[in-house]
């Protein structure tokens, strides 16, 4: 590896200074279970690394009816959370899902968006939740809803000025429940092959109101399946419905070959594992079909 | 770069270290403390072998820069025996044959050390997932998980804390 500086701030304004003095080479770093290894096999070479663990940034809490995530919140933060148990479902799945408990006690949401891998475990749910991630800089601060976050793969619109400081998700509407499914080649330890996350609302009427679909590892980002969340809307659920709506959130899907799988693989489990997501979704509902 | 002068606790010892930030915590384990029970294996968090403790968590020290450690508490394999005694999971470890070639046991150790501490009383199920980020090329595991579940038992209660 280089030889690069380092830097533990004790505040948000101190680390973001330090990415102001210096517009390049800079690292940020938080679990570094993704730089790391980047830094060992010379993929990244930082001049400097600033190291976010003394910034506090791990808190999950509700504020207002929204709840906000740390950036430094770990996979087992969310996963140990009972307030996102209770509102978040889908969340908790996904960092359930995450590698293994020494993986999950370091990886932090933010490293997991910033670093953008398509294949980014907590993603989708927090696509389907509406999330923004609130990024600072010494400029001020701004909130960029997740859906435009994401630019390609390890790409975000996160200038070289500003840190991911929290993930806001807002309210979610009360006749309201999510699922998320990852398959992966086998149970722990595992890269997603696919994952999907989705998320009903009902209304009065037992219709759908509010549908959500979102779809990891099939295309450059981490998506939403917009096509098949109107397929949803304003209908009321079905196992008919469900699988129209698998079956376009497919079409909608670009994946690629790869080691873990084919594209043409892929593109078939996404329409079984979005079906078998919106029933889950809709059992946590009282639903069955 | 100048070396970071770091300071942190290993095995309830207080260390001192000069290191530069790109090293690991693992390395600095293995080759300034020449504490040599966490290993290096993938180097990439996939194996588990370097697993430690971190205050209280298991993590992969692979992947965490030692400068990040400073004024945290490490626990290693090292540190399990007290008093020449070997603590009832590495008992249990040598009983029920739960290594052969001995390269993820350090790891192993740990990552049933930290689930007994937040669960003194785990099924199968729950040491499974405990040592989901462990991987052992000998045993099968099935022995692992039994070493662990014997020494529950054993301990049932009064229940381990990190400064046991
Ligand atoms: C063995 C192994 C298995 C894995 N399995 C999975 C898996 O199953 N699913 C999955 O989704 N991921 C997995 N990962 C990837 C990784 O653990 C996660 O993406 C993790 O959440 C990254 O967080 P981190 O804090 O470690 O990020 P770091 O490595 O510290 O940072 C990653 C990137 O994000 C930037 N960054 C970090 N925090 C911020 C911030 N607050 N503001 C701005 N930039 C920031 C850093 O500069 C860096 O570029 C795995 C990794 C390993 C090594
Ligand atoms: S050496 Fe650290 S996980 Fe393999
Ligand atoms: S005993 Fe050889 S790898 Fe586990």
């Amino acid at each position: 590896m280089n030889k690069p500086d380092y830097l533990a701030p004790q505040t948000l304004a101190e680390a973001l200074d330090a990415l102001g003095k210096h517009p390049h080479g800079v690292q940020l770093i938080a679990g570094g279970t993704d730089l790391v290894p980047q830094m060992r096999s010379k993929m990244v070479q930082p001049e400097l690394l600033v190291d976010l663990r003394l910034l506090g940034l791990e808190g999950i809490e509700m504020t207002g009816d929204g709840i906000r995530i740390g950036a430094r919140a770990t996979h087992t933060d969310i996963l140990e959370s009972d307030l996102l148990a209770e509102h978040c479902p889908a969340l908790v799945e996904s960092a359930a899902d995450i590698a293994g408990p020494p993986i999950r006690n370091r990886g932090t949401v933010g490293g997991n968006l910033v670093n953008a891998s398509p294949a980014a475990d907590l993603a989708p749910p927090l696509l389907v939740y509406d999330a923004q991630a609130v990024l600072a800089s010494s400029r001020g601060e701004r909130s960029v809803p997740l859906e435009e976050f994401f630019t390609g793969p390890g790409g975000t619109v996160l200038s070289d000025d500003e840190i991911l400081t929290e993930v806001y998700i807002p309210p979610v509407a009360p006749n309201s429940s999510s699922k998320f499914i990852k398959l992966g080649k086998r149970k722990a330890m595992a890269v997603a092959v696919v994952s999907v996350a989705a998320r009903l609302t009902l209304d009065d009427s037992g219709s759908i109101s509010q549908a959500r679909v979102a779809l990891g590892s099939v295309a450059p980002i981490p998506m939403r399946a917009l096509k098949a969340e109107a397929v949803l809307e304003g209908h009321p659920p079905s196992a008919e419905l469900f699988a129209e709506a698998g079956r376009v959130a497919s079409s909608e899907s670009s994946p690629i070959d790869d080691i873990r799988a084919s594209g043409e693989y892929r593109q078939k489990m996404v329409a079984v594992l979005t079906r078998r997501a919106l029933a889950a979704a809709w059992g946590r509902l009282g639903g069955e079909v | 770069m100048a070396e970071i002068n770091l300071s942190f606790s290993v095995n309830d010892q207080k260390m001192e270290v000069s290191t530069e930030p790109t090293r690991t915590l693992l390395s600095v384990l293995r080759d300034d403390l020449k504490l040599k029970g966490a290993k290096e294996a993938c180097g990439q968090g996939d194996c588990g072998a370097c697993v430690v403790l971190l205050d209280g968590e298991a993590v992969n020290s692979c992947l965490v820069l030692a400068v990040q450690a400073e004024g945290s508490q490490v626990i290693t394999v090292e540190g399990l025996a007290s008093k020449g005694q070997l603590h009832p999971l590495q008992q249990n470890f040598i009983e029920n044959w739960a290594f052969q070639c001995g390269y993820c046991t350090a790891g192993m150790l740990i990552s049933s050390y930290a689930l007994l501490m937040d669960n003194p009383n785990p099924n199968p199920e729950e040491i499974r997932a405990a040592i989901a980020g462990n991987l052992c090329r000998c045993t099968g595991y099935h022995e692992i998980i039994e070493a662990v579940g014997k020494t529950a038992a054993d301990l049932q209660q009064p229940v381990l804390t990190s400064e046991s």
